[in-house]
């Protein structure tokens, strides 16, 4: 195996008193998609946070593209590649759609520093994300369905290899998320994205993913092929108690 | 419209350009005085206006570097101590900002107005522990002199804030103001980029404060640090609205010749109109002149789409 584009070795993190993660190691290759499952509060989302930045690990390292980023800030993160969306969305409000992804284009890995070269840019990944009939409006007015298409868009948009997607379904409609998924497959041929996905819809992770995490109160419990993880004891027993 | 505003703001800055040449000293003075707040409103709206961070103590920079040039008169030469004013604001603001920028919403408000009030009683307490309350200044520069010095700082401060508003670092600092985390997941520094723009909106005032303290014959330390001047310089921002140069334009204008007229006809009810002014402001247009420009533009613009045939 090549040098994986993400190695998450033995982090830990811990909030006072209150262990939120506790030893995860995950490997991710360049081009695949790892689905992260467990309940709420297995630390699916601090993991994101730790990855991306926006926390520091207490204990283990994260490598990405094979140099050490543990506890750089989340901009040096993005520049070096990295982009997440929020699971609950986080929008530049007042901004116009398209200058969500001016900003992200302009400051992300992408580093198009002239405006004209990121609007180009950015309008590509709205017309991807069936957004461009939206560019001008402000993000506020969008839908729910159409922000969290905005959060997958503006991550996109920073030029990222690897996108940490935490539950970019979560709330929508089944029709909608049949929608974002075929989106969403596109999107990873087209860009040749590496995507990291937080997801509670099932059927979702299963047919979109080449290996899944699981993890339980912080710790990892399994991994493995999504077929690997159907039929694991330790799912089967968190999941349904069996 | 953007060229209609282009012929305006030159039509401007040449009336106040030949202004000393045609009139008397009153009316020099009172175009100083509309230099003076379009300076330093141009200035507070590149760290308040482009990053939400609002600061109530802007006159602190003001104040020190009335003060610095008061200080220093008659040993250093102005065309030495005025840019030290500057120099001395902006490091000012570089020292106290990291800690200050940490916290945003009111929290900052009320720490600025805080900080401003703090250095005003520290340096009144050092003058009267030192014995020297209050100065007579002798020799101060002509006043068209002062005029044409504030004349370049309030162009300086708009040229500034127009570079700040088209720039990369002002889509990164609208970013921040929208949403901080957000901004720095898509890589903006966030942190060296409010430091940055604190210290860009500190530089101005501190020159235009060591300006006007030439022109004030008899100095004290109180009256360069009023909070008034910072709450003025809000209220001009606001009147303006929108976060490129053409806000302070309109707003300090507006403000400005409204005191103007209202001090020379109805000084009683001076506070009053004013207070009512505001309040409408706020409530009607929160997006000041400019906010109501954009929405009749909008209007006109649906209003014709609505006629088209389908």
């Amino acid at each position: 195996m090549t040098l994986p584009l993400l190695a998450v070795r033995g982090v830990g993190k811990r909030f006072g008193g209150l262990s939120a993660l506790a030893d995860v190691s995950l490997k991710v290759a360049e081009g695949e998609t790892v689905g992260i499952m467990g309940a709420n509060g297995a630390g699916k989302t601090t993991l994101f946070g730790l990855i991306a930045g926006n926390l520091r690990p207490t204990t283990g390292s994260i490598d990405y593209a094979g140099r050490p980023i543990t506890g750089l800030s989340p901009d040096r993160v993005c520049r070096l590649g990295i982009g997440r969306t929020f699971q609950i969305v986080k929008p530049f409000p007042a901004l116009t759609v398209l200058e969500n992804l001016r900003t992200a284009a302009m400051f992300g890995h992408a580093a198009l520093r002239d405006v004209r070269a990121a609007d180009r840019h950015g309008l590509a990944i709205l017309d991807e994300l069936g957004l461009a009939d939206v560019a001008d409006r402000s993000a506020a007015t969008l839908t729910l369905s159409g922000q969290k298409r905005l959060e997958v868009a503006r991550a996109v948009a920073t030029g990222a290899r690897l996108v940490l997607l935490d539950e970019v379904m979560a709330g929508l409609t089944a029709t909608e998320v049949a929608a974002m998924l075929e989106t969403l497959d596109r999107l990873r041929s087209s860009r040749r994205l590496t995507l990291l996905v937080i997801e509670h819809v099932m059927r979702a992770l299963m047919e979109f993913c080449d290996r899944i995490v699981v993890l339980h109160h912080g710790e990892r419990i399994a991994a493995g092929t999504p077929a690997e993880i159907g039929r694991d004891p330790r799912v089967l027993e968190v999941y349904f108690g069996a | 419209m953007s060229r209609l505003w282009a012929a305006a703001l030159a039509a401007l800055a040449l009336a106040l350009g030949v202004l000393p040449f045609a009139a008397n000293d009153y009316l020099v003075a009172t175009g100083l005085s509309l230099l003076m707040w379009l300076a330093l409103t141009q200035s507070w709206c590149v760290l308040s206006k482009m990053t939400g961070y609002v600061s109530l103590g802007h006159v602190v920079f003001y104040g020190m570097g009335a003060y610095l040039v008061v200080v220093t008169w008659q040993r250093w030469p102005l065309a030495l101590a005025v840019p030290a004013a500057g120099i001395v604001a902006a490091l000012f603001a570089a020292l106290v900002g990291l800690p200050v920028l940490r916290v945003r919403g009111p929290y900052f408000v009320i720490l600025t107005f805080g900080l401003a009030e703090l250095v005003r009683y520290a340096l009144v307490a050092y003058e009267a522990a030192s014995g020297t309350a209050s100065r007579i200044l002798f020799g101060a520069p002509d006043l068209v002199v002062i005029y044409f010095a504030m004349y370049a700082l309030a162009v300086g401060a708009t040229v500034l804030l127009a570079l700040v508003a088209r720039s990369r670092f002002g889509h990164g600092l609208r970013s921040l103001r929208e949403n901080e985390e957000a901004a720095e997941t898509v890589g903006v520094p966030v942190v060296g980029y409010k430091l940055a723009a604190f210290v860009l909106s500190a530089a101005i005032p501190g020159m235009v404060g060591g300006v006007m303290a030439l022109r004030s014959t008899y100095f004290v330390v109180d009256q360069v640090f009023d909070p008034m001047i910072s709450v003025t310089v809000i209220a001009m921002a606001l009147l303006g609205g929108g976060d490129g140069p053409r806000g302070p334009v309109l707003g300090t204008l507006f403000l400005f010749t409204l005191s103007q007229l209202l001090w020379a006809h109805a000084p009683l009810a001076y506070m009053l109109i004013l207070g009512t002014v505001l309040v409408v402001f706020v409530l009607v247009a929160p997006n000041g002149i400019v906010g109501l420009f954009e929405t009749a533009r909008e209007r006109r613009r649906l209003g014709a789409l609505a006629r088209e045939p389908v």
